[in-house]
């Protein structure tokens, strides 16, 4: 194990980025060095008690409402699946998710999401951004977002980690690296892996000692940070900011080996990639990782068979959820840790020709557990057909404060981009769903 | 050989027939979504008639000529015995703990077979898990007495008794269509075809797809399969319309012959019927994109004779008894609107008048 390996999951690395500039804002410990930071152990520890991180399941292609957090047994748009009672009285869920039946006194369920864009693309945006887009601005992803508050200074476990095996299994094909990170840099953009996406060429190779691999990394180090400084080079800088992805990722590169972690945590999980990658991600944020993403293509949109598909991935949802659950409470990080299952819409009550529901963002639902969230809250509800929301309907900019606010972040905090307008974590005082919080 | 189709009458259902059946003097009934099974009237502006009801989709719906009976199956993995005259439910077995996929009766109706299975994640690539419960059961159609259960892959889509009744085949997702021999019950062949089945490599990594429909030739020395042609999207429902056929006898199982690529477009196949006649035989499905959605076929040179775009998904196709017409049930999918999705008449059988020089 070399240097940089055995910093991975210090004490060191729990102290995020936006506790530091608060900490700096205070003055309270302005005047401490890094080191000198990092040797007082009460900060130290108190930063890594106050880690937050955040597993966003996301169910790319928009699952049905009705197979899975509201049903509607015994009416014309129920489909063939019935539903069960949860553990929250009076709450049912589709008959595909006893599990989450089991445990739904401990998740929260929003039934009244209702946004405005139907096809993916425009859809994906909204529900990873929180906005509409605002040319010639990009607005940085949720992950990105939370990367920037929630990251780990000099981290070598990447700040956010999307997990997903299909190349070309949803829009995110369309997303260029910058993209993600939108204003805040590519430095905030994912590292993608998962499936046959191995991360590559982070083995040192055997021909050379780690003495001479560190050497020379710190004369290009030297070298590109000084012609960085000279041209003021945003794309030296970028450059240079994936060189440091790739340095730390060398050294924890064995955190995204599925071979590594137990057989039997493996077997809960389930054999499917979104719940290797799911227990995968819970291993990370265990480790670290602030913000991991796992998606599994786009398996959620089916305008075909629909009942023949949500028969499998529901359960397979059902069990990941669960799992995710049960771990991270015995871990004791149920706190600290928020986890968010949902697509970027819902599907039509009705079914078409092809046995399919189509893109349906007027009333869908998603749920979420963990850090900032109150247990058993079932916000919102939808006519008795689930055309619409029947009440208050919540939009992206409602949810995304949400997440923040669990988060311990301001929704309302302005984005600290020099040459930027005034852009905030969520604009127009949107409020968080009050309901939803703890 | 010739043959020219053209529009005949149509009748509403209630919800979308995933089924349909032919009874004593041209009398139909059909199996719906809404669970109902009904008898379908005489007379193209009549109301069709409710028999029973299952507690979920009616998936099957069988003439017994033995006790003049209709077997009928459901998403509620249940076998209803109807006397349709009295309207009433004489016997009820429940087959399965998951889906009645399809159901059919034999040949000489002697057994009432159907088909079960849950397609759940089995593998990495989500390959199906194994059967929990036998994948098909047989029973005999005067007592109900389980006869034979068979183990296959689930979800198996299809089933269908040779015409001698000696021999059963059942077809699943993963395009495995497996022939027993109902005396001995030992699996005599085999075919594997992985023509039928799409693993999403755009959207989704999982299998959709599979065999909808299977039909033994009249001389029971080959068997016809019908559903859609791999698809890289499996969302997008854009695979071939698609025909195999298989000979299968003494273990030779071989492909000999397909649908023509020139011949045919886009869209799910989900049903076989071969004409009393034996020379012809019917395919019937959805229409993605291309010209027709329900075709005729020369049995012995695979060659497409006729074709018509119904305007509708068909799910089940049935000739009448001397083969001038084809019944097609299905719909055109479910009203959209929040006014409308409550209305009770969109299903529906359409009927071509068929004919063979």
């Amino acid at each position: 194990m070399n240097g940089a390996q055995q910093n991975c999951g210090n004490p060191e690395h729990g102290l995020h980025r936006r506790r530091f500039l608060e900490g700096m804002t205070a003055g309270a410990i302005s005047s401490l060095s890094w080191a000198g930071l990092f040797s007082n152990p009460a900060f130290a520890e108190a930063a890594k008690k106050t880690q937050k991180r955040c597993i966003l399941l996301w169910l790319c292609g928009g699952p049905s409402q009705f197979e899975t957090w509201d049903p509607k047994p015994g009416t014309t748009t129920s489909g063939p699946f019935g539903s069960i009672p949860t553990s929250i009285p009076g709450i049912h869920f589709s008959e595909l998710m006893p599990k989450c039946a089991s445990i739904a006194h401990k998740t929260a369920v929003i039934r009244s999401m209702k946004t405005s864009a139907s096809e993916h693309t425009q859809a994906i945006n909204l529900l990873q951004r929180g906005h509409k887009p605002r040319p010639p601005f990009t607005r940085p992803t949720i992950g990105s977002v939370l990367s920037q508050q929630l990251g780990q200074l000099d981290s070598a476990i990447p700040n956010f980690i999307l997990l997903d095996p299909c190349p070309e299994g949803n829009e995110f094909k369309g997303f260029k690296a910058g993209n993600w990170a939108g204003w805040l840099g590519a430095e905030y953009s994912p590292v993608r892996t998962g499936g046959d996406f191995g991360i590559p060429h982070v083995d040192k190779l055997d021909s050379i000692t780690t003495n001479d691999h560190e050497a020379r990394e710190d004369l290009r180090s030297f070298f590109s940070k000084k012609f960085e400084n000279d041209t003021r080079s945003k794309a030296a800088s970028s450059h240079n900011a994936v060189y440091g992805r790739v340095k730390g990722l060398m050294s924890c590169a064995h955190l995204f080996d599925l071979e590594r972690l137990p057989q039997q945590d493996r077997e809960r999980y389930g054999p499917g990639t979104f719940g290797q990658h799911a227990l995968l991600a819970r291993n990370l944020v265990e480790e670290g990782a602030p913000f991991v993403m796992v998606a599994n293509g786009m398996p959620w949109d089916c305008h075909v068979f629909n009942h023949e598909i949500y028969q499998m991935v529901v359960p397979d949802l059902d069990n990941i959820i669960y799992q995710l659950h049960q771990d991270l409470e015995e871990r004791g990080m149920l706190d600290d840790t928020l986890v968010i299952a949902m697509g970027e819409f819902g599907r039509t009550p009705w079914l078409n020709a092809a046995r399919g529901r189509d893109h349906y963002p007027n009333a869908w639902s998603l749920t979420m557990f963990g850090s900032g969230i109150a247990e058993g809250a079932v916000v919102g509800a939808t006519d008795k057909l689930g055309f619409d929301v029947t009440g208050q309907a919540f939009d992206e900019q409602n949810l995304f404060a949400t997440i923040f606010a669990a988060l311990g972040i301001n929704p309302h905090g302005e984005f600290q981009i020099p040459s930027l307008p005034n852009f905030h974590y969520v604009e127009d005082k949107s409020e968080p769903i009050r309901e939803v919080l703890a | 050989m010739k043959v020219d189709i053209a529009k005949g009458s149509s009748f509403k259902l209630p919800t979308h027939c995933l089924s349909l059946a032919r009874g004593e003097d041209n009398q139909f009934y059909a199996a719906c979504f809404d669970g109902g099974i009904y008898a379908l009237p005489q007379i193209r502006w009549g109301k069709p008639n409710k028999l029973a009801e299952h507690r979920n989709y009616a998936s099957g719906v069988n003439w017994s000529r033995a006790n003049r009976e209709l077997i009928s199956s459901g998403y509620d993995g249940h076998l209803l015995w109807i006397n349709p005259d009295k309207k009433q439910t004489t016997r009820e077995i429940k087959a399965h703990e998951f889906w009645s996929w399809q159901s059919t009766i034999s040949p000489n109706g002697k057994f009432i077979a159907s088909s079960t299975g849950q397609y759940l994640c089995g593998g990495y690539k989500y390959e199906p898990a194994q059967e929990k419960e036998p994948s098909i059961r047989v029973y005999e159609v005067l007592t109900g007495r389980e006869a034979h259960h068979f183990p296959h892959i689930p979800p198996v889509e299809s089933v269908a008794f040779s015409n001698d009744g000696k021999f059963l085949a059942a077809g699943n997702l993963m395009g495995e269509v497996r022939i027993w021999n109902l005396e001995t019950e030992k699996e005599v062949a085999r075919i594997q075809t992985g023509n039928f089945t799409g693993w999403g490599i755009i959207k989704g990594h999982y299998f959709t797809g599979g065999i909808f429909s299977l039909a033994f030739s009249p001389d029971d020395s080959e068997i016809l399969l019908a559903g859609m042609g791999s698809t890289r999207d499996p969302a997008a429902g854009n695979g071939k319309q698609l025909w195999e056929r298989w000979q299968w006898r003494d273990g030779a199982v071989e492909r000999t012959g397909s649908a023509n690529d020139s011949e045919i477009g886009q869209g799910l196949m989900e049903t076989l019927a071969i004409h009393p006649g034996g020379k012809i035989f019917a395919m019937a499905g959805r229409l993605f994109k291309g010209q027709w959605n329900t075709a005729i076929f020369d049995l012995a040179t695979g060659s497409l004779l006729a074709a018509t775009d119904t305007k509708m998904r068909v799910s089940k196709a049935v000739w009448n008894e001397d083969g001038t017409r084809l019944y097609l049930g299905g719909s055109s999918g479910q009203p959209k609107g929040m006014k409308d999705i409550e209305k009770t008449d969109w299903g529906k059988v359409k009927v071509l008048k068929v004919s063979v020089s």
